[in-house]
């Protein structure tokens, strides 16, 4: 509140249809607003988010010359911004408004009781008012948004989403911890339910990915330190000791030589072997590598937890490549830009543990991934499905559904769906059918969900095409241990009749979980998790791409279970949403900084290590030492202000005498509140 | 297969026999040849129940045309001819109708009538009218009861058809002994 002007606030009562006025008497709490000292008017409306309801609020600013407004409705994360504009639209500074929540607060968890629900309105309504009368013009800060975008994580979803700002002409840093970009799909052999080629799709973009000049890739590269807020990130990403310098890193390193080029013969002479990651360790790899032979780059990369350091490599490499250095080290490395998306994808639930199924118990029993690499012509086995035990040809194979998804038994098991289990076993089941003739595939599931485009048909054709469904959760998998076959044993629920069926081979559709560093990234970035331990969205309907942390943006699994169709749109959605502060070139901060009283800070510098975000210092200033607040790197939490033993910080928008006002007003019912 | 047990009493073997579904006991010729002369796409049902939701028969029998549909999916012959539910079906065709996945449920029943028939399977009552319409033309053919209301109302003793003109019948039975019915139904009663 400006000095010598009388508070003049306005109350407006939102009926939210029957969200408010079904558990409640608004005419009651509207009469009782206008009892309170300083409220001028009350009114209310069916919705006050519309534009007649909007109009109340600017007509009545200017009939009844108000300085505070206060509207009772929903929450303000939804529809605080409405009324701010509204507030401002009537000729008041924007942030004199104040919420009132009594519909998420007060009607829909007090449905059945009229009376309570009411009285707690009126508490609601008054405590807003108190906070109401004191409250301040506040002006926005405005800060400038660095020309660059990070995205971390280059699988499908990662490679669109900085395709996308790239194209839009943004600089952007695609941050991979692998030594290639590609992820999970380029595991895969086909893609449902078109049944494309998986790497033939998405090499193009692996190739555009690596060769657009705004994109500058960051493989083998992980993220170490994030500091800043939206518009000026600085990151410090930890380049990992790669083993190998391509050309312009050579130039960068100033050594002679052309750099690695993909050849591979340091490879050929390498003497240590060791399971390849990428084929789901069925296959070989030395200790200098690359995944496949797609990679981007085609630069290869030393496992220093297993090389022996015999120098091979780097004699058949020769002076004129000159790309192998043994005693290489991790480098970090700073970078600032404006706004991130996080694309770290999933891992498979180590689906071992439930031990019911048999992974890694029986040999014949293996996961969904593992499929698709037997079944791949560029897998280990050149595309031939075998069974792992003796490399015969599967005949019968069952695929066992929700094998961790939808369950709530805990553990590694999974409450969710993970969404495309279902088409990727009725693609495997096709596969089958399409490659070894009279191969009979069985589904085992609770439920087939066919939900995108085309998918219900694509359900049709494997049907059709001669696929047995079972319907019944699998109970056990157990094995004869002379031929191996595998007895998968459930109930046919449509039958009524318990089933077992004898199979060569069982693919289990094991469940998906966040990366094992994904709670790491999250940490550092500053966002939340929902129970499940996905990234949270702002908004699960209307803000999916973007996260609480302004200038963070979530794509693709990291968020939620989606298929590749999803993760591309996801992207393209973070990547637009990205882009739209970097392209106005400044974004507004809400002015709820901390601020120095300088006549009452001692200059203890107490308050300075308090300060998660680091926006604090001691500077000198007219001989005096006081502290000084960042205000772009304040994000109003008010550790300082609680702190400080002189009360010299003052929170705006949050300060002492508008929170003193309201606990007055709720525990003295207004009348110990009076100025 | 189904693992048979010894427990020399009868009553006990079959309260303890044992009721897993084995790939064993499907029979894909019979998937096969319930599509062949169903004429439908017998193997593509989803089991979502709209057949048995809209017969008329199921809320009056244990008739579930929908376990049906299950057994000609998975070719389980013997459970599917032996259980004598299979005759309740009163080829209303309102399953047919309905059915989202454009199967005929009903052309699946008659064909596994067929089938069953051919396995000298078949209810007595079915049996008794195959021998009625051999010696009537009728099914329900006319008697003295009806005569005497057909009289009252006007009509002719006996309506225009084989009644009337018994020189139709050898056609008839032309037909019969054509699919061997006759000979069918009196060796099964005769069995009894």
């Amino acid at each position: 509140m400006a000095e010598n002007q009388k508070p003049r606030v306005g109350v407006f009562i939102c009926h939210c249809g029957t969200n408010i006025a079904g558990s409640l008497s608004i005419e009651e709490v509207m009469d009782y607003a206008r009892t309170l000292p300083g409220v001028v008017v009350a009114d209310q409306y069916q919705y006050m988010c519309s534009t007649p309801g909007q109009n109340k609020i600017i007509d009545a600013i200017k009939e009844h010359d108000l300085n505070g407004i206060v509207v009772a409705a929903c929450s303000p994360r939804l529809h605080e911004p409405t009324f701010r504009t509204a507030t401002s639209e009537g000729g008041l500074n924007k942030f004199r408004f104040e919420m009132a929540n009594i519909r998420d607060q007060n009607s829909w968890v007090h449905m059945h009781d009229w009376d309570g629900a009411t009285e707690k309105a009126k508490d609601q309504v008054r405590i807003a008012v108190a906070k109401a009368r004191l409250l301040e013009d506040l002006q926005p800060k405005s800060v400038a948004v660095e020309h660059a975008a990070m995205v971390v994580g280059a699988g499908v979803g990662g490679m669109q989403a900085a395709l996308d700002l790239a194209n839009a002409g943004i600089k952007t840093y695609l941050v991979e911890k692998l030594p290639t970009i590609g992820g999970r799909m380029s595991q895969l052999d086909k893609t449902f339910p078109t049944l494309d080629c998986s790497q033939c799709i998405l090499t193009p973009k692996m190739v555009d990915a690596g060769r657009h000049p705004l994109i500058e890739l960051k493989t083998y590269t992980e993220v170490e330190n994030v500091e800043g807020y939206i518009g000026n990130f600085e990151i410090t990403l930890r380049k990992m000791a790669r083993g190998t310098y391509d050309g312009p890193e050579m130039i960068a390193a100033g050594r002679e030589g052309s750099g690695c080029n993909g050849c591979g013969d340091c490879a050929e002479v390498c003497p240590v072997i060791k399971p390849n990651p990428f084929e789901m360790g069925m296959a070989p790899r030395k200790a200098i590598y690359i995944y496949h032979p797609q990679v981007m780059p085609l630069q290869y990369t030393i496992d220093f937890e297993s090389c022996v350091k015999c120098g091979l490599c780097k004699e058949i490499c020769g002076p004129e490549k000159n790309a192998i250095n043994l005693d290489m080290v991790d480098q970090l490395e700073k970078v600032k830009v404006g706004c991130v998306i996080l694309a770290t994808g999933y891992d498979l639930i180590p689906i071992e543990d439930k031990t019911e199924w048999g992974y890694k118990k029986y040999e014949n029993v293996i996961t969904g991934l593992e499929f698709e690499r037997l079944i791949c012509a560029s897998g280990p086995t050149g595309g031939h499905m075998i069974r792992p035990s003796d490399g015969a040809t599967p005949m019968k194979v069952g695929f066992v559904l929700c094998a961790g998804s939808r369950d709530n038994t805990g553990g590694v098991a999974k409450p969710y769906c993970s969404r495309f289990c279902c088409m990727y076993s009725l693609k495997h089941a096709h596969q089958l059918m399409e490659k070894i003739p009279g191969c009979q595939p069985y589904i085992f599931y609770m439920d087939i969900r066919s939900f995108g485009k085309m998918y219900e048909e694509f359900y049709y054709r494997i049907q059709n095409e001669g696929c047995k469904f079972i319907r019944g959760r699998v109970a056990s998998v157990q094995e004869d241990p002379v031929t191996k076959n595998v007895y998968v044993m459930t109930e046919d629920t449509l039958l009524g009749r318990p089933v077992t069926i004898e199979c060569d081979l069982v693919v289990l559709a094991a469940a998906i979980q966040p990366k094992p560093d994904a709670e790491r990234i999250r940490q550092m970035f500053g966002i939340s998790k929902s129970q499940d331990g996905w990234y949270l969205e702002a908004h699960p309907k209307l803000n999916p791409c973007g996260t609480t942390t302004a200038g963070i943006f979530l794509a693709g699994v990291c968020q939620g279970p989606k298929d590749i169709p999803d993760t591309v749109a996801q992207a393209e959605g973070a990547a637009s949403a990205a882009s739209i502060p970097i392209h106005q070139g400044e974004v507004q901060l809400e002015p709820y900084f901390a601020q120095c009283v300088e006549d009452l800070c001692a200059g203890c510098g107490m308050c300075v290590p308090q300060c998660p975000y680091k926006a604090l210092a001691l500077i000198e200033k007219d001989g005096k030492k006081v502290m000084e607040v960042t205000e772009a790197k304040c994000k109003g939490c008010g550790t300082c202000g609680g702190f400080c033993p002189g009360g010299a910080i003052r929170m705006q928008h949050f300060t002492s005498p508008q929170i003193c006002a309201q606990i007055d007003a709720f525990l003295l019912g207004g009348r110990g509140g009076e100025e | 297969m189904a693992v048979e047990k010894n427990y020399g009493n009868s009553e006990l073997e079959n309260k303890l026999r044992d009721r897993y579904y084995y790939t064993s006991d499907s029979s894909k010729d019979f998937s096969d040849e319930v599509r062949k002369i169903s004429g439908t796409i017998s193997h593509m049902c989803y089991q979502c129940g709209t057949c048995t939701g809209s017969c008329p028969s199921a809320p009056r029998s244990s008739y579930r045309i929908r376990v049906f549909m299950r057994r000609a999916v998975l070719g389980l012959e013997d459970e599917a001819l032996m259980d004598p539910d299979l005759w309740l079906c009163t080829t209303c065709y309102s399953c047919t109708d309905r059915c989202p996945r454009d199967i005929a449920p009903t052309d699946v029943i008659m064909a596994m009538r067929n089938l069953a028939f051919r396995k000298d399977i078949g209810p007595r009552n079915f049996l008794k009218t195959v021998q009625l319409i051999y010696s009537s033309g009728h099914g329900v053919p006319n008697n003295d009861v009806n005569r005497a209301a057909r009289e009252k109302l006007g009509l002719p003793r006996d309506p225009p058809t084989t009644h009337s003109y018994p020189e139709f019948m050898p056609g008839i039975r032309k037909i019969i002994d054509h699919y061997g019915l006759k000979e069918q139904a009196d060796k099964l009663l005769s069995e009894e």
